[in-house]
């Protein structure tokens, strides 16, 4: 009781003198708000641990079940984004509106979602499956979801007209990750680690592109 | 000469826009004239393999892609064959070839130098590889830096970072110093080529310091040898010194194996009070270790034999196998508060110790043994604490019931003696019957094999038949003795159950040959028809109990069978127990 009564009367003191403690947000308007840049920033710091965990995951996969059973041969690999006109190299990339790539960054990401919620619960079903690849999936699904939620932030910052949330595409996936043939399933599995790593690494690429665009203006 | 197939060697990359594919053309027969040798492609979405479209720009073997072929994220296949055969292929997307060139522009400038001029920092710079397009982000390089003396040969490594500037710290100023840098993609692991090697020297810019002092380096050499000499000296002074505590804080003595309380060369040649001493001193520990709750927790019931159901009773449940293998072989004897505790309180160990060793063997034999060793030890020597005797007795028809399931006959076996009859019956009687309610509780050890097997003659059937045809009329058993011979007991049970006519009321399990608790005595209602086993015929006075003459081992004991004459007028005997005093008159 004592004690409160002292630290009450110290702040009180405190307050009287006009010290008090800095706003965090550094937006003096009011609107308590993260400069575009540090968005930007945390975006490309995200996009990169994704990817990286992705790479890692696909090749402890690749380590462990994949030796000898020809599947980087059989992979014909179409992934489930490849509806997505997204860029695929860097003359479209420099030539892409800003808002056109931010909507298809999103379009990606809200497709990942669900592939990721299914691939933390069905990796846990392949036979002995390291631990490290059963953490994984889980964080990369929990980053993923931070990072949709940033970029949809970013997205609202630098939108000047409404959010298209059209870009989309459904993941019919979740049978052939529950295939009874070991090798089926195994295949599934390594194909959407595949597309994963490489989705991941293109996220990761628009994003530096943009914040290169946006923020430093083509001089990184 | 091995023949070596065309293969392609690598696909590589360089910024993510454009990359080429270098082949060998190996040895096999004249592939050197161009175009034999054709590298064809195919994208994922396409049917067609197509040739490659520029066999020049990379050199000699090699297929350069432009950046209107290249498709980052796009998987292709890539194949090398001749008209008539494919030699070699290999599938790959762009993004994963990527290795950049090496930086360009090294240079470095000095920092600042210590105030010796010995030592000096240096700040190097570098450029990115002009071909990778980090200003507009498509790609994010990492670099890595390595660097040595001139006539080192071995690089160090510093951990890979983004800038392109690095400084170097505690370089000494007069030697020289060879620098090389090597970028990656920051998202995967290889590494590219390195870059052209930066020589650094200090004397060019004139501050080298050649005929400075070198700095004395630190004499390893010699702390060690000190050291190890000062250690040395201090061991031996420890161990030489007559300070026993200062001895045994450095040097604790390492326990060396043995039984707490039991002296082995005691047990070789000791007296029988000494060795009765140290087993009565195990006895005491388990008095400590179980106690009577646990030991109701090992009793159990046989359920499955439903004579035994009926006799459920505490003798029987205390007779029960459960029981004896609850415990270990040594420690074999039930919680006993008569006897003395003399022992100290770290005896656990030795009893668990024990029974580890007991267990590895054959559990019954070894109970058997120990059991019987026990017991006659202290039935004979111990009279004093006549309450535990009841107990051990119990042990004894468990024991006995046990050898004759495992070992059938051959414990059984009498010493040549005679008293035949009686062994077949008693074994059929055991045999039909799970219980160990018509076994002998005390037999007289004829004699010890050397195997270590203890082969018993059954006296007491001749007692028992003795004794069934007594009245119960002498109710003024010997006090000093708080347990009662079967025979007396006997004739009372004889008496009551015929008053009271009732076969079969089993409070507690009444045994043929049993013996019984003196709570068991006042509340049993018994049943002497199931002891209708023909009654041994022969009389033949053989000595319940023997003196131990010699023991010779800790697991053996030799028993003088003949040793003891037993003049029933000179002490009360009406149980065959002989107390210690009496047992002291007779021996010479």
């Amino acid at each position: 009781g004592l004690l409160l009564v002292a630290l009450l009367v110290s702040h009180m003191l405190l307050i009287k003198e006009g010290v008090t403690s800095m706003p965090i947000c550094p937006n003096v308007s009011g609107n308590c708000q993260l400069p575009l840049e540090e968005l930007f920033d945390r975006a490309v710091k995200l996009s990169r641990y994704i990817h990286f965990l992705a790479s890692e995951m696909f090749n402890e996969f690749d380590e462990r079940y994949a030796q000898g059973r020809g599947f980087i041969e059989k992979a014909v690999n179409s992934c489930h984004t490849a509806s997505l006109a997204t860029p695929e190299d860097k003359e479209q990339a420099q030539q892409i509106h800003h808002e056109d790539l931010l909507n298809l960054i999103l379009g990606v990401l809200r497709s990942w979602n669900d592939p990721l919620i299914h691939l933390a619960s069905e990796v846990q079903r392949i036979k002995e499956a390291p631990e490290t690849i059963l953490w994984k999936a889980v964080e990369i699904e929990e980053q993923n979801k931070r990072l949709l939620e940033g970029m949809e932030k970013i997205v609202g910052r630098v939108h000047s007209g409404e959010v298209d949330n059209d870009i989309y595409t459904p993941w019919d996936g979740l049978p052939s990750l529950q295939l009874a043939d070991e090798d089926s399933r195994l295949f599934a599995f390594y194909n959407l680690l595949h597309c994963l790593r490489r989705d991941s690494h293109k996220i990761d690429n628009y994003l530096k592109v943009l914040k290169c665009r946006l923020i430093h203006d083509n001089n990184c | 000469d091995l023949l070596q197939w065309p293969q392609i060697s690598k696909c590589r990359s360089p910024e993510m826009e454009t990359f080429s594919c270098f082949w060998t053309a190996g040895n096999l027969y004249n592939l050197t004239v161009p175009r034999i040798l054709q590298l064809l492609y195919k994208k994922s979405n396409e049917e067609d393999w197509k040739e490659c479209p520029d066999y020049i720009t990379s050199g000699q073997n090699s297929c350069y892609f432009n950046a209107s072929y290249t498709s980052v994220w796009t998987p292709y296949c890539v194949q090398l064959a001749s008209k008539t055969e494919v030699y070699d292929k290999k599938c790959f997307s762009v993004d994963e070839i990527v290795l950049p060139d090496p930086p360009v522009h090294l240079n470095w400038t000095l920092l600042n130098t210590s105030q010796t001029g010995i030592h000096g920092d240096i700040q190097v710079r570098w450029d990115p590889p002009p071909t990778a397009d980090v200003r507009k982000g498509w790609i994010t390089l990492e670099y890595e830096l390595q660097y040595k003396e001139v006539n080192e040969t071995k690089w160090k490594e510093l951990k890979p970072r983004l800038s392109t500037m690095v400084p170097l710290y505690s370089l000494k100023t007069a030697r020289d110093y060879e620098i090389r840098i090597r970028s990656r993609q920051r998202t995967s692991e290889k590494f590219g080529e390195f870059s052209e090697i930066l020589y650094v020297s200090f004397s060019q810019i004139g501050i080298g310091c050649n005929h400075c002092t070198e700095e004395v380096e630190f004499p390893w050499f010699l702390v060690v040898v000190f050291g190890v000499c000062g250690l040395a000296v201090t061991v031996i002074s420890i161990m030489l010194s007559k300070q026993p505590r200062l001895k045994m804080l450095i040097f604790p003595p390492v326990p060396v194996p043995k039984i707490k309380g039991i002296d082995p060369d005691l047990l070789k040649k000791g007296k029988l009070d000494e060795v009765n001493s140290i087993l009565a001193c195990h006895d005491s520990y388990k008095t400590q270790l179980y106690s009577d709750d646990l030991w109701v927790e090992f009793i159990e019931l046989d359920i499955e034999d439903p004579d035994e159901k009926n006799r459920a009773s505490d003798t029987d449940r205390l007779l029960s196998e459960d029981h004896l293998k609850s415990h270990n072989c040594l420690g074999a004897k039930d919680d006993d508060s008569g006897r003395a505790s003399c022992c100290e309180p770290d005896i656990p160990e030795t009893d668990f110790s024990a029974s580890d060793t007991c267990d590895t063997t054959s559990d019954s034999d070894q109970l058997k043994k120990a059991t019987e060793k026990e017991e006659d030890l202290l039935c004979l020597d111990r009279q004093d604490n006549d309450e535990s005797l009841p107990r051990l007795a119990s042990r004894d028809p468990q024991h006995q019931h046990r050898s004759t399931q495992s070992e059938n006959s051959h414990l059984w076996a009498p010493s040549g003696d005679s008293a035949e009859p009686p062994l077949p019956s008693v074994h059929t009687r055991i045999s039909n019957q799970n219980s160990l309610t018509n076994t002998d509780f005390y037999a007289q050890v004829s004699d010890i094999t050397p195997a270590g097997r203890v082969v018993l003659s059954p006296g007491q059937k001749s007692k028992l038949g003795r004794a069934q045809h007594e009245g119960c009329t002498e109710q003024n058993f010997t006090m000093d003795n708080t347990y009662f011979c079967e025979a007396d007991v006997k004739k009372c049970i004889a008496v009551i159950s015929h008053e009271e006519n009732e076969p079969h009321v089993q409070e507690q399990g009444y045994n043929e040959d049993g013996y019984f608790t003196t709570e068991s005595l006042t509340t049993t209602v018994t049943n002497l028809g199931a002891s209708t086993a023909a009654p041994p015929s022969s009389e033949l006075p053989v000595a319940d109990y023997t003196s131990i003459h010699i023991v010779q081992s800790p697991q053996g004991l030799v028993l003088n069978a003949t040793a003891l004459p037993v003049p029933d007028k000179e002490f009360n005997v009406s149980c065959g127990y002989v107390s210690t005093d009496q047992l002291n008159k007779i021996l010479p």
